[in-house]
């Protein structure tokens, strides 16, 4: 049967299945084992009720207000530097508190992100401690920050109160992230939420938050979200900690259950580019996203896992520059000659799907923890992979390119949100020439259907997927012969895209 | 039911819930271990704030106290002797 033959047939079960009330959308596909698997956008509203999606989202909020109250009551908060009061910022590896060097440059690279905004009038939306906040505000106008946490605002406000070139210029504010409707339309040109997404319940709450950002940005500003957890490396963060913390006689099999039950079990919103690159279709003021690499040489969770992006808002004046992007040169030399190109050239340049060494062997690590028959415990799989040569480049290295041409600027980009880490890099002799900014490889197809984890709504998800199972059974004659079920964000949109995803999922084609 | 009895079974629960069918005992740890979550940490102290009358603001949170049953028992009763 051809690939189109099989859409035909499908059809009609695919129609059935949208008529359950759970479902917003269905594609239903041959799973190239004689069967069919069913892609299914989950209603919405479906699911609120399943999960009292009220009171559940009221828990989770109430959950991490309270272990922000719970970390600021220790006698050394108060006593922390000013600015630099890292409490709770614990390593997922070794539980214990980041070290001081590594949170010094985490919050250097973040204000310096920051800064190439060029804010003045600023709103920080989870203000946490203030470590940003006591660095960009004296170099702005007006400053306002929220927390929904009392203990680290009280932090905040014993802090400011030392530096007198601060009264009067700071605003605090006791708010949760979606209490803030009440500030007025255009008046802020930077909006600042860093490290703060991955407390909020769900996706449709952070573009309830971002919906009100973009309104009180004025055309021509930003809104910054950093430190985003990164959906695509999920599961290569969590082989990374449980390799990490694992006994080295632990059973493989056991490593891959705690792997799974790590990515199942997080409670923390992760998302994937794709989400923010969709916004512009949602928020229509929002004209333009940049998806970043974290800067940086410490090796932690941040730089590893975690990226930054840029909401352009407000209509674009300058054209974003189209340029073809080249395969990376060979590794062992692509350093050396980027360098030479981008030192000595006066023509821009991109690369993409460059290897990123920051992630390379913990992704090796989910790899080969899939494939091998012939490891047997954590120490054979440290090392098998100890014996392995680096292959990818540090984001750093080119980064730091720039100090080497004046008037520079090399921009890399997760965007593409691939599963292997890699990245996409610009490289601009003369940054004025990306005024409009530069048009990034994209995800392809299958990256697209997931664009963020679901935390607290497992119970409510696998009902849906044994209440299909059932729909689907007593509906159609398909129903019995459905292999899967698949609960995805987002379906493709026009044939053709279609064509490619079932391409993907069917190869070879029934 | 004791209070130790209550603290017990309010941990085995949760570790129900993050789908933990291993053993508790009441020494075991169960936030160096890796077997509860910090976000955990705030579920046992509202149970605390909310079950024995302990005011987290007031006698200051430290996460070693709440690290095994043993460790939450001997917390309540020194919150109970300082009153």
């Amino acid at each position: 049967m051809s690939c189109e033959d099989s859409f035909r047939s499908a059809q009609p079960a695919e129609k059935a299945l949208s008529r359950h009330p759970g479902v917003r959308q269905a594609l239903i596909l041959p799973d190239g084992a004689g069967a069919w698997r069913a892609l299914v956008v989950p209603g919405d509203a479906w699911i609120d009720e399943a999960m009292d999606r009220e009171r559940a989202d009221e828990a989770v909020l109430r959950r991490w207000q309270k272990t922000y109250d719970l970390t600021q009551s220790p006698a050394a908060a108060a006593t922390a530097p000013v600015g630099f009061n890292t409490i709770s910022w614990d390593s997922s590896y070794t539980r214990q508190p980041i070290p001081a060097e590594a949170m010094r440059e985490w919050v250097e690279t973040t204000v310096a992100s920051i800064f190439e905004l060029t804010p003045r009038s600023v709103c920080e939306i989870g203000c946490g401690t203030g470590m940003l906040l006591m660095r960009i505000a004296p170099q702005c106008d007006r400053y306002v920050a929220a927390d929904f946490s009392s203990g680290v605002l009280r932090r905040v406000r014993e802090q400011l109160a030392t530096v007198d070139s601060l009264a009067g210029r700071v605003e605090l504010f006791e708010r949760r992230a979606d209490q803030l409707e009440d500030l007025a339309e255009n008046s802020f040109d930077t909006v600042v939420l860093n490290s703060v997404a991955q407390y909020f319940p769900g996706r449709a709450y952070l573009l309830r938050v971002l919906e009100n950002a973009a309104r009180v940005v004025s055309p021509g500003g930003h809104i910054f979200i950093g430190d985003v957890r990164s959906l695509p490396l999920l599961s290569g963060f969590a082989a990374s900690v449980e390799l990490f913390q694992a006994e080295g006689s632990m059973s493989l099999a056991d490593l891959r259950d705690r792997i799974h039950n790590r990515v199942r079990r997080t409670p923390e919103l992760v998302l994937s580019p794709a989400f923010f690159l969709a916004l512009p279709r949602h928020i229509p003021k929002i004209s333009r996203v940049e998806i970043r690499l974290r800067g940086g040489r410490a090796d932690n969770e941040m730089t590893r896992f975690r990226y930054n992006v840029i909401l352009h808002v407000g209509p674009e004046t300058e054209q974003a520059l189209d340029l073809p992007f080249e395969e990376c040169p060979a590794v062992d030399v692509a350093l050396a000659s980027i360098q030479a190109r981008f030192s000595e050239g006066r023509e821009p340049f991109a690369l993409r799907g460059i290897p990123n060494v920051r992630v390379e062997q913990d992704l090796e690590a989910l790899a080969t923890l899939d494939s091998s028959d012939q490891l047997a415990t954590a120490d054979d799989l440290r090392r098998e992979l100890s014996g392995r040569p680096a292959r990818g480049l540090h984001p750093q290295d080119l980064l730091d390119l720039e100090s080497a041409v004046p008037g520079s600027q090399v921009l890399l980009s997760w965007a593409g949100s691939r599963a292997d880490g890699s990245y996409d890099a610009v490289f601009l002799p003369d940054r004025r020439a990306a005024a409009g900014g530069v048009n990034m490889p994209l995800p392809e197809l299958p990256d697209l259907l997931h664009v963020a984890n679901a935390p607290g709504q497992a119970a409510a998800r696998a009902k849906l997927v044994e209440d299909l199972s059932a729909y689907a059974r007593e509906h159609f004659a398909a129903g019995s012969q459905l292999s899967r079920i698949e609960l995805v964000d987002a379906l493709p949109a026009v044939a053709s895209e279609r064509d490619g995803l079932a391409a993907f999922l069917t190869r070879p084609c029934l | 039911m004791t209070e130790k009895a209550a603290i017990h079974d309010f941990v085995q629960d949760l570790l129900l819930r993050n789908e933990d069918r291993a053993p508790l005992v009441n020494d075991g740890s169960l936030l160096v271990s890796g077997r509860l979550q910090s976000i955990d940490t705030v579920e046992i102290v509202i149970f605390l704030e909310e079950n024995f009358n302990i005011d987290f603001s007031q006698i200051g949170f430290d996460r070693d106290q709440l690290d095994s049953v043993d460790a939450i028992y001997a917390l309540i009763q020194s919150a109970a002797a300082a009153r």
